[in-house]
């Protein structure tokens, strides 16, 4: 299916589905922004993905029609992506010393912290894209029992590491920051490294899966990084 | 040709002081904000008269009370907000292009106009270079806003150059220019027309929330625009909070949000909205493509 295309501002135009956000559209949207950079590459400034949009900041102004004309040249079954096969593991400690509101939550959803940390750390999440914080990566595939609305009042700093859930998301803070999602667990793995070509490890569309840890293990981690693992 | 170095050392400064050029492009897809100069207008201005690269670095002052001591000859401009300067004690008007010699003090009081002032030097400062860009922002350089006692480098010259231009007469009137200027964002169009309307016609407050990231309006805009996928934003983007409130994104926004965005200022409108003190009044105009 094709998007909606909206020009913003001379500079600024963005595509948008009408499908539900999954793994079928997140294909449809990375061909759609290779075939983007690949007719347009010396205008393109930054391409910025969001779950059912592609957006374009362009180098200088462009004039609507002929996007529009582009939009209706291009064939997308050609340039279907399939999405990569890569998972990595990141290793949580789940524990009221690194989430404080792990015992809370497990209360107000009728749970053990056992059954809750189950729940969190047995499905694969697939990274749509950054965005937030450096380096945060949006993930989709929180089981609906999860689902919790934000914090009315944000706390005022959530430690590094921090892995939260706030809405129907879960996603993991790489800098310490204010925030609204309830803290349920820590990684020890260090998220982004701006002195880097790539400052992250996962590309969009790889897959995430939270591996549980002891406390023991995570301060092992602390004092002794190891690069992320994947399969 | 081998460069000596000097230091700016900060001796006095309110928060939001910070090292800031073009920004960053090209990094959105980690998470990484734009950053870069928020009156792109008089940044581009200071490093015009000092015959700098567009994209060299410069001090960016967004609060009155700041002072600093140069160690090594150079030539400095001031630009963007007007403001009371001294060097060495003695009170400059119309400040724009001064030479500097070592142990300068230079002084920075009130903003009588305008909200953002740039102090513009000579090859510009020699702040680290992170992601292709200078611009500071805590997590990606060492410092995201200048502390007392910090000394930033800049290369020296030698030679003063005959000012010739010194007497350049800084433009300040656009400064308190009231409209803003704004195309629809994507969601302009889910906005029932009670607000569409309210949004063109009144004035709006801008509050004391105001820093680099965004600037909040005082005043409620009533939003019955259903939750919606995150999406990009850009600065400029205006937000509509769940709350009702009008966030206007500036260079250190986070790039995704998912807010309405019904909103997009122009490039000018971005540089004059920055130098809008809290309680002043703006008038926002829709422009069409």
């Amino acid at each position: 299916m094709k998007p909606k295309f909206k020009q913003i501002s001379p500079l600024i135009c963005e595509f948008e589905w009408e499908s539900n956000v999954s793994d079928l559209l997140l294909e449809e949207q990375l061909g759609f922004k290779s075939a983007l950079e690949k007719d347009f590459s010396a205008e393109l400034c930054e391409l910025r993905m969001g779950f059912k949009t592609v957006s374009v900041l362009f180098s200088k102004p462009r004039i609507d029609f002929e996007i529009k004309n582009w939009l209706e040249s291009i064939s997308l079954e050609k340039s279907t992506h399939s999405l990569p096969e890569k998972i990595w593991e990141i290793p949580v400690c789940y524990a009221s010393e690194t989430g404080r509101d792990l015992e809370s939550l497990a209360k107000t959803k009728k749970i053990s912290v056992e059954e809750l940390i189950t729940l969190h750390s047995k499905p694969l999440y697939r990274l749509h894209f950054y965005g937030f914080l450096p380096g945060f990566m949006y993930l989709n595939g929180l089981p609906k029992t999860l689902h919790t609305s934000r914090k009315s009042v944000p706390d005022r700093e959530v430690p590094v590491g921090s892995v939260a859930i706030g809405g129907v998301q879960t996603g993991i803070y790489p800098s310490s920051s204010p925030g609204g999602w309830h803290l349920i667990g820590q990684t020890p793995l260090p998220l982004f490294n701006p002195s880097l070509d790539i400052p992250v490890f996962a590309e969009v569309g790889e897959r995430i899966k939270f591996t549980p840890i002891t406390f023991q293990e995570f301060e092992h981690l602390k004092r002794n990084p190891k690069p992320p693992k994947f399969r | 040709m081998i460069r000596d170095i000097g230091y700016m050392k900060i001796l006095k400064t309110g928060p939001g002081t910070s090292i800031q050029d073009l920004g960053r492009v090209g990094f959105a897809q980690f998470g990484v904000p734009s950053s870069g100069t928020l009156d792109l207008r008089s940044f581009a201005w200071v490093n015009h008269l000092l015959q700098n690269e567009e994209s060299d670095a410069a001090l960016e002052i967004c609060q009155p009370g700041l002072n600093v001591k140069f160690d090594a000859p150079t030539l400095i401009c001031l630009g963007g907000a007007k403001v009371a300067v001294k060097l060495n004690g003695n009170v400059l008007s119309n400040p724009s292009l001064l030479p500097i010699q070592a142990n300068d003090l230079l002084e920075i009081g009130s903003m009588e106009i305008g909200a953002v002032l740039y102090l513009g030097i000579k090859n510009g400062f020699q702040a680290e270079k992170m992601m292709n860009s200078r611009s500071w922002f805590e997590g990606i350089t060492k410092s995201g806003s200048a502390k007392k006692e910090q000394s930033i480098p800049y290369f020296t010259i030698q030679e003063i150059p005959k000012m010739t231009a010194s007497k350049v007469k800084l433009d300040t009137s656009w400064l308190q220019e009231k409209i803003i200027a704004a195309y629809p964002g994507p969601e302009w169009n889910l906005l029932d027309k009670d607000s569409q309307e309210k949004l063109e016609s009144s004035e709006f407050t801008i509050s004391d929330l105001k820093n680099r990231m965004a600037i909040q309006l005082t005043e409620l805009l009533p939003n019955n625009i259903p939750e919606m996928a995150t999406s990009a934003a850009f600065p400029g983007t205006v937000q509509l909070t769940s709350g009702g409130r009008l966030l206007v994104l500036m260079m250190d926004a986070q790039v995704t949000g998912g807010y309405p965005r019904i909103l997009q200022l122009t490039e000018h409108s971005i540089s004059l909205i920055a130098q809008k003190k809290p309680q002043e009044k703006i008038i926002f105009k829709l422009k069409k493509l």
